[in-house]
């Protein structure tokens, strides 16, 4: 590739502000977290604290009163969970938008799209309302239906606290995956449907063994990008429970998924110590987590020989 | 296939009816009535299937609206309301009078503005240089970013907020502004950068020979053609800190009215708050809400071409 020749003082000039930001708010936090790792660093001792090697992983990792894996546990069921939702739903609704027998299609597109663009934050504010167990016109619902004594504990039940921030995710998130799957169902060549239906294949026959190996190449990126930030998912999620329900004061909050677990332990009302040595390194074996995860996702795109042949097919 | 195939012979050929053969049309035609039958009943299942799909997706939309606009009387009361029951615009009124709503849209504008501003300039800049420029450490430059992208910012709690301390930014917006340009500096950088890959040098090896400095060639050919890979990044940029609650929370402490907050810190508090009527939240989240999708739907727009051209889509 040809390229320009100019003084290193140029090129120095136009790196400086982008590497100069990068190093200060990206880069030393990054270091200064994964030093405080190894320290004994906490409220209390933040006069004194000194280098206690991997004492923080140890208790993380291997000691039995450990919050890691109850909280990682849930994080990961809430993952598969969200994402299976956003897949059936996303798929569901696409497939229906893209019948051209549908009469009024792109106002059905408009409406069923909506939620993507209403701000998540706000919208998550309402459904915490919604839900409410006394006011909540869910449960008012259920009253006018099932006389008064209805009342489902829509956040103070931790089963169905899950639920609940599973049904708001599903909400917020299924029109990207209706997107994607759309976008990829109009690439299918109209061609291929006649083929099929000649060759006597049924509805069923075909979504298996057309449309949904020809629709996989665009929802695997979709599937990993969308289960990576799930995983991190905060907003959403603390807006409506802030991690409750709490059932015991040893056990963590049905809906305290790893970065409100983290969140809570240092900025939390009822923490007054907060331990931020181990929360360090709390947080730097979720990296490690967090990139593994994303390495073998980025495998998984780029191999699938079959449906890549298909694109070529295609192309 | 076999099922296809005398029925094409048939219509081919409706003259040569042997009784087989019309006992044989008969059945295909109960087939067909069969069949579009159930295509009938799959499209009724469509419509049912749409229909609750529209009722989900609008349902808490359409209850903050109609909450907006139900008289006070109604809040917190037991019985439903699918309709506001006293229509009135006092929400409005109170939401703008008695609540720092104006501050909060206000803050949030300038902290998005100023972090596609600064975003902007650092990503622009160094997109220019890794994609015209040889030097060492190039490709290693443009992984290291990609690296550091991929930490979590909100992982790093604990060290921003001594950073932002030791820079007394706590307390802040610009703080905000330096966390969330920070975060999405390497996507623009990379969609910036694969925009200018695709422009042609020709025009700025040109420049420089009559003369022109590099900073000239930059600014006077190179920005007018990135348009549109800048409106993306610009949009990128002004979209990360919208409803971020997490930082804004950390770095913003509320004073006594609440008026130096973010939209999201400041509607979280107010729904907080039990003396809050539900009506005066959801007239809040109407007025948040609307410029907030028109923008939206703008951005949209944009996205799609920009990304497209600029290489990233795939």
């Amino acid at each position: 590739m040809p390229m320009l020749r100019v003084k290193r003082r140029t090129i120095i000039a136009f790196l400086l502000p982008m590497l100069a930001m990068m190093a200060v708010i990206n880069l030393w936090p990054i270091l200064y977290t994964l030093y405080l790792s190894t320290t004994n660093y906490s409220e209390f001792t933040s006069d004194n604290y000194h280098f206690i090697g991997l004492e923080n992983y140890r208790q993380l990792l291997f000691s039995f009163d450990s919050d890691f894996f109850p909280v990682l546990w849930q994080t990961l069921l809430y993952v598969v969970v969200c994402v299976s939702c956003f897949l059936v739903v996303g798929m569901l609704t696409a497939l229906a938008l893209n019948n051209p027998r549908v009469k009024g299609l792109s106002l059905w597109r408009v409406v069923l799209l909506l939620p993507w663009a209403a701000p998540s934050g706000i919208t998550a504010l309402i459904w915490k309302f919604l839900f409410q167990y006394d006011f909540g016109p869910f449960n008012q619902i259920g009253r006018l239906i099932f006389g008064p004594q209805f009342g489902i504990p829509w956040l103070l039940n931790p089963t169905l606290a899950f639920i609940s921030v599973v049904i708001v995710n599903v909400w917020l998130s299924y029109p990207f995956f209706t997107v994607v799957i759309l976008g990829a169902l109009q690439g299918i060549p109209g061609e291929l449907r006649e083929a099929a239906r000649i060759d006597g294949a049924g509805p069923w026959q075909y979504f298996r063994h057309v449309t949904l190996p020809l629709v996989t190449p665009a929802l695997v990126p979709a599937t990993i990008l969308s289960a990576i930030t799930t995983f991190q998912m905060f907003n959403t999620v603390f807006l409506i429970t802030q991690g409750g329900p709490v059932v015991s004061a040893l056990k963590p909050g049905a809906t305290e998924f790893v970065m409100i677990y983290m969140y809570n332990r240092i900025l939390g009302a009822t923490v007054a110590n907060p331990h931020y040595g181990f929360i360090a390194a709390f947080a730097i074996t979720l990296f490690v987590i967090l990139a593994a995860l994303t390495y073998l996702g980025s495998g998984l795109g780029t191999r699938s020989p079959q449906t890549s042949r298909f694109r070529e097919a295609q192309a | 296939m076999s099922q296809h195939l005398p029925s094409a012979a048939l219509e081919q050929k409706p003259a040569a009816f042997s009784t087989p053969a019309r006992e044989q049309a008969k059945r295909l035609q109960a087939r067909r009535a069969a069949a579009g039958l159930s295509a009938r009943l799959g499209l009724v299942g469509i419509y049912a299937f749409l229909v609750v799909m529209a009722v989900f997706a609008l349902f808490p939309l359409y209850y903050v609206v109609q909450a907006s606009f139900a008289g006070a009387q109604n809040l917190y009361t037991t019985d439903l309301h699918l309709f506001p029951a006293h229509f009135t615009f006092a929400n409005y009124v109170t939401a703008f009078t008695q609540e720092p709503l104006l501050n909060w849209i206000g803050n949030t504008l300038l902290v998005c503005g100023l972090t596609a501003l600064c975003g902007l300039v650092c990503s622009t800049s160094g997109a220019y240089a890794l994609a015209r420029f040889r030097f060492a450490g190039r490709e290693l430059t443009l992984r290291a970013l990609l690296t550091l992208q991929a930490f979590p910012g909100l992982l790093a709690l604990t060290a921003y907020y001594l950073l932002l301390n030791a820079l007394h930014l706590l307390n802040n917006l610009l703080g905000l502004v330096l966390i969330y340009s920070a975060g999405a500096i390497v996507f623009c950088c990379w969609n910036t950068k694969s925009y200018l890959d695709g422009l042609p040098i020709e025009l700025e090896q040109a420049a420089l020979l009559d003369g022109a400095t590099p900073f000239q060639a930059f600014w006077h050919i190179v920005l007018p053609l990135a348009t549109p890979a800048l409106a993306v990044a610009a949009l990128f940029t002004f979209m990360t800190g919208w409803n971020e609650f997490a930082l804004a929370n950390l770095v913003l402490n509320a004073n006594a009215n609440g008026s130096n907050l973010t939209f999201i810190l400041g509607l979280y508090s107010l729904q907080s708050d039990f003396r809050t009527p539900w009506g005066i939240f959801a007239a809040s989240s109407v007025i948040v809400s609307i410029p907030l999708m028109l923008i939206f739907f703008f951005a949209q727009r944009y996205f799609r071409s920009g990304l497209a051209q600029g290489g990233l889509a795939n």
